[in-house]
């Protein structure tokens, strides 16, 4: 174990002589809390609907006022029912200016008067089909509300929705934790990555293995230089969540901070075996990146919901560590749970970083032997 | 033409790597696939408990309809209560439904449940999409059952969806991850190509080389432009042969945007492989870059939304139009006069980095 600290030591002068990495490494989780606090959300509160009214009168009127009196729909035009208009529209909606036509047919109240069911058109832009769903829901919520009024079957139901841990349902509470999630494992693993194929490359490997040190102490040294740099980044985006964003950290901050060790360990670890087995920086790089970057912001629930998977993503989910991290994150700083709720989480994502950091030990035991 | 031995060692050294162009070719082709099928999932399996303490008979007749539906996966049916708050603190269920006796009788059919939802609002949109099945669930309910009672729906709704008309999330994700890979895959390499040559001290025997300052340029970036037309060529395959998604446009155009898209992100990662000192930097700049333009592109979540203060950052990201471009190419079928607009910007981008590019290329050959 004595030849651990030095191994620590110069990997940590050798960060600190590189201060341009160091420094986008701080800046960018600065950057990418901003971004998402302020530029991603998935509302969609703007919906421009352009309205063809063939009836035009006091019902139609009083109908498309339903849909206009509402903050999810933006009115991009009126017009009463010309040949052309139509015409128009599909032109704006291909070019799209706007989301969706709202068609009322002629007659429409002639026959709601009547008592025959009318149907009325909804022509809707259905390339992002994500925006669609959520604007038919929206159409049809608005036809009942109508339905309600004019058929005065109103309170039939009695709903009422409670919502736990993100009341006002903001995005930035879904974001911003789980992003730690995302740039922890990133940075861990880039950060190792390059640390054994950069000695490779310039050839002082050689020096490393003619030393006295332990393979295992040269990997785990190496690894412990980066855990401080992990979590200054960790911390910056804490910091950022709840003073600029005013995300409340439910749970307790030394639970979070237990977890996020292993994490990170985990982290360290996958990039240090990849540096191992790949021959210089250019290939741990890019492999480093196809492992770690497409697969936990898409794989691991950070935007997409695990539950909506297919069983064999979602195996391919459980492999992933930032899954668990994930979950875990989001449980201690939104809804404040404890330990006891993540014991197998952390048992598992403890496992996967044993199992690499035994794997790269292994295999550089093996370069050792061979070179 | 001395440019072409520049070339063929450039080339050599991609091809020597088997690893390498295992990454460059092959990897892409498999996340295109993985990717297609996770963004390809519309939410549905929400994870639901539901707890009836109810007595009519309409509750279970609502609870077949929730398990009957694709939208939610109900964990369990309990009789009894239950620790709400401790389950969707774990996480295991999402939303837990509660029927219970109603207080008073609705007005026009009676024994309806009171219905709570109880619901974990960390993931705002599948919650609010949640909800928002649901209530669809209850409107349908309660129309089928005036339908009985001889009340028909005065106005229905007749949806015409353009486009896209089965709502195949992959014919919108699809494209945009093509240039996604590109993008990843040709900056990287080139970002550390001359940053290499420093490290190994190898760029001086280029320098002092009959070659010109452009050939050398030129040699650098050159066979990242090529794989990355490949890997264009070989993504759009994947998306047209195994995703099935329409391209409804003219596939020139799109390729001739290509180009111009790989042109500025190329000049890009000479850039940046021109100020730094290590392979390390060139790694987290490029990094840095890659998903800052992603972020700001509007591939996986919407960029409309973005304040005006923020806006100008998507207006001068390439990748941003790069992908309307294709999209418009793909879904649309749109023909050149819809979007020559965004293909003028990316055009002025790239001629902007380029020449910042090549004029710090000079200023560096001449040092």
């Amino acid at each position: 174990m004595k030849g651990i600290k030095p191994v620590t030591r110069k990997e940590i002068l050798h960060i600190f002589r590189d201060p341009k990495s160091l420094i986008i490494i701080f800046i960018m989780p600065v950057m990418m809390v901003f971004i998402y606090g302020y530029a991603i959300s998935f509302d969609l509160n703007n919906i421009n609907i352009g309205v063809l009214d063939y009836s035009g009168d006091e019902i139609s009127k009083k109908f498309i006022g339903k849909f206009l009196n509402n903050s999810y729909f933006t009115r991009i035009g009126i017009e009463s029912g010309e040949q052309e208009s139509i015409k128009t529209y599909e032109k704006k909606l291909k070019r799209g200016d706007i989301d969706e036509i709202l068609i009322i047919p002629f007659g429409f109240s002639k026959m709601i008067k009547g008592g025959i069911p009318v149907e009325v058109g909804f022509v809707i832009d259905g390339s992002d089909s994500n925006s669609a769903n959520i604007i038919y829901q929206y159409n049809e919520m608005i036809i009942f509300d109508f339905l309600e009024e004019y058929q005065n079957i109103r309170d039939i139901f009695n709903v009422n929705t409670k919502i736990y841990f993100n009341p006002e349902l903001k995005s930035t509470y879904f974001f911003i934790p789980g992003l730690i999630a995302v740039l922890l494992l990133m940075i861990s693993a880039l950060l190792t990555s390059l640390s054994i194929s950069r000695e490779k490359e310039s050839g002082s490997i050689d020096l490393i293995f003619i030393s006295p040190i332990k393979s295992y102490e040269i990997i785990i040294g190496k690894t412990i230089a980066y855990i401080f740099v992990a979590f200054t980044v960790e911390s910056i985006i804490l910091f950022f969540s709840r003073f600029w964003f005013g995300i409340p950290i439910k749970g307790n901050l030394l639970v979070l901070f237990g977890f996020s060790l292993i994490y990170i360990f985990t982290g360290l670890a996958l990039g240090i075996l990849i540096s191992i087995a790949a021959t210089d920086q250019k290939t741990s790089m890019l492999a480093t990146l196809l492992v770690t970057m497409l697969p936990s912001i898409m794989l691991s629930g950070f935007i997409f919901p695990l539950s909506s998977l297919s069983q064999v993503l979602r195996w391919i989910s459980n492999i992933i560590p930032a899954t668990y991290f994930l979950k875990i994150i989001r449980g201690v700083v939104l809804k404040g749970a404890s330990v006891s709720d993540f014991l197998v989480d952390g048992l598992i994502l403890i496992l996967m970083g044993v199992v690499l950091i035994f794997v790269a030990v292994r295999k550089f035991s093996k370069m050792r032997k061979t070179t | 033409m001395k440019i072409i031995y520049l070339l063929k060692k450039e080339f050599l050294e991609i091809f020597r790597q088997r690893e390498l162009l295992f990454m460059m070719i092959i990897a892409p082709i498999f996340q295109l696939i993985i990717l297609g099928y996770i963004v390809t999932t519309d939410i549905n399996n929400i994870p639901v408990g539901i707890i009836d303490l109810s007595t009519g008979k309409s509750t279970s007749r609502i609870i077949n309809r929730i398990t009957g539906s694709d939208l939610f996966d109900v964990k369990y049916i309990a009789e009894v209560n239950r620790d709400t708050v401790k389950e969707l603190k774990k996480g295991d269920v999402k939303a837990i439904i509660l029927f219970r006796n109603p207080v008073k009788t609705g007005k026009a059919i009676p024994r309806y449940p009171e219905i709570q939802i109880l619901m974990d609002g960390v993931d705002s949109n599948s919650s609010r999409i949640a909800a928002g099945y649901f209530n669809g669930i209850l409107r349908n309910f309660i129309l089928d059952d005036l339908e009985i009672l001889g009340i028909s729906p005065a106005v229905k709704g007749k949806p015409l969806i353009r486009f896209n008309p089965e709502l195949r999330s992959i014919n919108y994700m699809g494209p945009g991850i093509v240039a996604l890979l590109l993008t990843t895959i040709t900056l990287f390499i080139t970002s550390i190509s001359l940053v290499r040559e420093k490290e190994q001290q190898t760029i001086d025997t280029l320098l002092i080389s009959r070659l010109r300052p452009y050939e050398i340029y030129i040699g650098k970036s050159l066979p990242m432009g090529i794989v990355g037309i490949i890997d264009m060529g070989i993504g759009v395959l994947v998306a047209v042969v195994w995703f099935d998604i329409p391209v409804r446009g003219s596939l020139l155009i799109l390729l001739i945007s290509s180009i111009i898209y790989l042109t500025a992100i190329l000049s890009y990662g000479m850039l940046i492989s021109i100020f730094s000192t290590s392979q390390q930097q060139a790694l987290f700049f490029s990094w840095f870059s890659l998903i800052t333009f992603i972020l700001l592109s509007g591939l996986f979540t919407p960029v409309e939304n973005i304040p005006a203060g923020l806006k100008w950052l998507v207006s001068i990201n390439p990748l941003s139009y790069l992908i309307r471009i294709i999209r418009e190419i793909f879904l649309k079928g749109n023909g050149i006069e819809q979007f020559y607009g965004d293909l003028l910007s990316l055009g002025l981008i790239t001629l902007v980095i380029s020449s910042i590019s090549i004029f710090n290329f000079k200023k560096f050959i001449s040092k």
